[in-house]
């Protein structure tokens, strides 16, 4: 990347999720040098996070495996990870880009072996669990993390666990020396792919997150029932560990609420009838009700959602649940809605409560630096030319969705790179 | 309830819905603006403290707003059960504040059932307002030009501006004719509601029992003075002082009012002496300080209700034009009422019969026009929180979250299978006796009290 005419056909995907990957492999192997800047440690964002998609249940490591692979053999692809966009100037086929480098103190020397963990004792949250449980401060994100390299906490720096994290290698990996570093790329477009966050649950007080035991998000259940997960992929109540004989899905947990956020997040009516089934398999007796507004399965999804309605154990109520309440006798919880169809209010007492939370879009909160303008909700509208937003940066998408508009958005990218 | 067969008999038959697309645009205008927004999450039945478990408000009333099915909606014993805090408005998704909707129901409910009917128009819509004004002015005027038509020299007597049996006469015909055509709107109302209740499926198909009702009317009376039902508010939580000020200066002043009328035609009917009932009082006479102080919490009342209604609220409300027509004319017959007796104790002169004609006359506007302003819902909330205890139908239950112990364990209560969901009120009426009852505004009938007895002076 040496010569000028490699700089300057030069691609920028900010964000490792789905989008991010797809754009990048694509523009790569259209044959553009493509530069990969991830947030957090590792790359696949929030399907990394997932343990199944729908419609088809398949585990999300064999899309990402895919992906991983592609990157790994194409030397078209250079990934940082840990590192964040500071900067945007310049204009299509000539942006000057800032990328700042956060330490991991951890170099590519690493095998991933484990021994520097071994001796360390202080704890912080998992973030990849949504601070279900806790990990090491010297840890690796997760089982498949790509790059799969450890990675030491900053809380820990300057102490002596990490010193005895340092000794603990054999292959002098551990650099506790390293500092943030400050990067300057040259590339003719910019794909913003960062994703979504998950709706902050804590804002709909009625629905008790955070105040409620039991009661949890969407993105939450997928690591409880994840393998990896905290329980190791065993449903049960995560504030007590009982075992959980039923569960109620709260539709539209601030989504399509203007109170909170007024579109629809398109993805969690399906994930939850996907969670249903998670429930339905591994607890045959288990119950599960699930209120909406409307059930949107739309297109090829609309057979899961017959197949999973049909089950006798599920109940779908129309009503969207606006009080959650514990009921300290039992432990359980009690989730109220009026059922439209009988016209009565619908009390439901159950182990766990799913809250359904949208996609906040991450440019709601992290903006991009450059001149592109968003709807109310930070969604990225207009695009700068020669920047570019993907995926759920744009509108809320399933995981192919965000892969078809993910390759929309690299073949733009490749079209700034010749327009001169 | 006996809803359960009604609802699987809904169910099944097709329905023909008719909508009056009139009637919808009435509910736009009445405060109703955002009515469309709704699409049925049914939010509102929930977070709302005081609608009922089985068939909640306001969630089907907003579809039939929608729709348009006036009858089910002029009809309809929930909408009066409703206090407007507004909870509703405050948590719905789609800003289409339910609250208001409701409001604007009652108000075209009263209006529908206006004896006689142009009356509803004229004091339901903004632009009849000079006439309602022209209205008292111009029988005030024809008073006086009878009782002489000119204004007094010497101390302020009002009674020489007005002579006192011609001033009853007047309001006490007025009077009588509100009683009259409420009263006839009350009666229509009433059975409105309850045939309507049975169509609906929660009262037993069979004739109203006057006799019970009445038992029932009168059990609701002490929720309504206490405003038990306004404390479950959250929203509009502050209403509660401004209210029941407003509804106690009412009741205050009516008694007053008929005490001074007892103190002055009582002894000549009952040939008894009643003189020390009669105004005008001395200042340290008990009526004459019960007065100034129910007076001045009326005063008071209606100075925080307008404060309330300026006040930012979390759902953005509309105010609408009836609560004002009536705000106002409240504030200046209590403001003139107070000023009519310090111009007679300090002796104002032409300024002191001024005030007291714009005092007479906003007496006039509130009693003439009770039976078709926002004062009408006193009543007719009245009724119908009545009927509400007469088809047992409880509302403001506290500990909803209680109830499903009754039902199977782990199990949402569909409504559908009949166990669950007839174990459930019964439930729920024995836990919650303590937090029960209803609230409301005032109670039956007058209103003239207020100034009367500032008038006989």
């Amino acid at each position: 990347m040496a010569d000028e005419k490699a700089l300057t056909e030069s691609i920028l995907v900010v964000g490792g999720g789905i989008s991010g990957l797809t754009t990048a492999v694509e523009a790569a192997e259209a044959g553009r040098d493509v530069f990969i800047v991830e947030k957090r440690s590792y790359l696949g964002g929030r399907v990394a996070q997932l343990n199944q998609y729908f419609p088809k249940l398949c585990p999300p490591s064999c899309g990402l495996e895919i992906n991983f692979r592609r990157i790994r053999q194409n030397p078209r692809i250079k990934t940082f990870t840990m590192a964040q966009v500071e900067n945007i100037s310049g204009e299509e086929g000539n942006f000057d880009v800032t990328i700042k480098l956060n330490p991991r103190y951890v170099n590519e020397n690493c095998t991933a072996c484990g021994e520097c963990a071994a001796g360390v004792t202080t704890e912080i949250p998992n973030e990849y669990n949504y601070n279900m449980d806790k990990i090491k401060a010297v840890y690796l994100p997760h089982d498949m993390a790509y790059p799969m390299r450890y990675v030491i906490a900053p809380e820990i720096i300057g102490t002596e666990e990490a010193t005895k994290a340092k000794e603990a290698c054999q292959y002098d990996a551990v650099d506790l020396e390293m500092q943030p570093e400050s990067v300057t790329l040259k590339v003719a477009s910019v794909v913003w792919a960062t994703g979504w966050n998950p709706y902050d649950a804590t804002r709909m007080e009625n629905l008790g997150y955070g105040t409620v035991p039991n009661v949890i998000t969407n993105v939450m259940m997928e690591r409880l029932a994840a393998s990896d997960g905290p329980t190791g992929g065993k449903i049960v109540r995560p504030a007590d560990g009982k075992p959980v004989e039923s569960v109620a899905f709260v539709q539209c947990a601030g989504s399509r609420d203007e109170n909170y956020m007024p579109f629809c997040s398109h993805i969690c009516c399906l994930a939850s009838l996907k969670q249903t089934t998670y429930v339905r398999e591994q607890l045959p007796d288990a119950k599960v009700t699930i209120f909406y507004i409307d059930i949107r399965a739309l297109g090829k999804y609309e057979e899961f959602y017959t197949k999973v309605a049909a089950d006798e154990n599920v109940t779908l109520i129309k009503g969207k649940v606006a009080k959650v309440e514990a009921d300290p006798a039992s432990g359980q919880i009690v989730v109220e809605a009026e059922d439209i169809y009988s016209g009565s209010k619908s009390q439901a007492k159950v182990d766990l409560v799913v809250l359904a939370t949208g996609m906040e879009p991450s440019t709601a909160t992290a903006r991009v630096p450059a001149d592109v303008s968003y709807d109310e909700s930070g969604f990225v509208v207009s695009e700068k030319p020669g920047i570019y937003a993907a995926g759920c940066a744009r509108r809320p998408l399933d995981v192919a969705t965000s892969n078809r508009d993910a390759t929309a958005a690299a073949l733009k990218a490749i079209q700034s790179t010749v327009r001169r | 309830m006996a809803d359960e067969s009604a609802v699987q008999v809904e169910s099944k038959a097709a329905t023909l819905i008719e909508p009056d697309l009139n009637f919808v645009r009435e509910l736009k205008e009445a405060g109703g603006d955002t009515l469309k927004k709704c699409f049925q999450c049914a939010t509102c039945s929930v977070v709302c403290a005081l609608s009922p478990d089985q068939k909640p408000y306001p969630r089907k009333e907003m579809v039939y707003s929608q729709w348009g099915l006036k009858d089910k909606l002029v009809n309809n014993v929930d909408v009066w059960l409703c206090h407007y805090c507004n909870d509703c408005s405050t948590h719905c998704p789609r800003g289409a504040r339910p609250g208001d909707t409701l409001r604007a129901v009652r108000a075209l409910s009263f209006r529908h059932f206006a004896f006689p009917s142009f009356m509803g128009k004229i004091v339901g819509e903004k632009k009849y307002l000079p006439i309602m004004l022209a209205i008292p002015v111009l029988i005030l005027l024809l008073g006086i030009k009878i009782a002489g038509g000119h204004i007094p020299e010497g101390a302020v007597e009002y009674r020489d501006l007005f002579p006192l049996l011609l001033v009853d006469a007047i309001f006490v015909t007025v009077t009588f004719l509100a009683i009259g055509s409420i009263g006839f709107g009350l009666w229509n109302f009433l059975q409105g509601i309850h045939a309507n209740a049975v169509a609906e499926g929660y009262a037993e198909d069979k004739p109203l029992a006057m006799g019970d009702y009445v038992k029932s009317l009168i059990s609701v009376i002490p929720t309504i003075l206490l405003h038990d039902k306004f404390k479950l508010c959250t929203t509009n939580r502050d209403r509660y002082w401004a209210h029941i000020l407003v509804l106690v200066g009412f009741v205050g002043l009516f008694i007053v009012t008929n005490l001074g009328f007892v103190g002055i035609y009582g002894g000549p009917l009952l040939g008894i002496n009643t003189d020390f009932l009669a105004p005008p009082y001395s200042i340290a006479n008990p009526i004459k300080l019960f007065a100034l102080l129910v007076g001045i919490g009326l005063l008071g009342g209606i100075l925080l209700v307008i404060a309330n209604r300026l006040k930012p609220k979390d759902a953005e409300s509309t105010i609408s034009y009836l609560d004002w027509s009536l705000i106002v004319a409240v504030l200046v017959t209590v403001s003139t009422g107070l000023l009519t007796w310090i111009g007679r104790v300090g002796n104002l002169g032409t300024v002191a019969y001024g005030i007291y004609f714009l005092h007479l006359g906003s007496v006039f506007y509130i009693i003439a026009y009770l039976p078709y302003s926002k004062l009408a819902h006193m009543f007719y909330r009245t009724v119908a929180m009545g009927y509400a205890a007469y088809i047992d139908r409880p509302f403001g239950v506290e500990g909803v979250a209680a109830a499903p112990v009754a039902a199977p364990e782990v199990e949402p209560t569909p409504a559908a299978e009949e166990p669950a969901a007839e174990a459930e009120p019964v439930e729920e009426k024995a836990e919650a006796p303590a937090e029960v009852e209803a609230e409301a505004p005032a109670e039956p009938e007058e209103e003239k009290p207020a100034e009367e007895e500032e008038k006989k002076e």
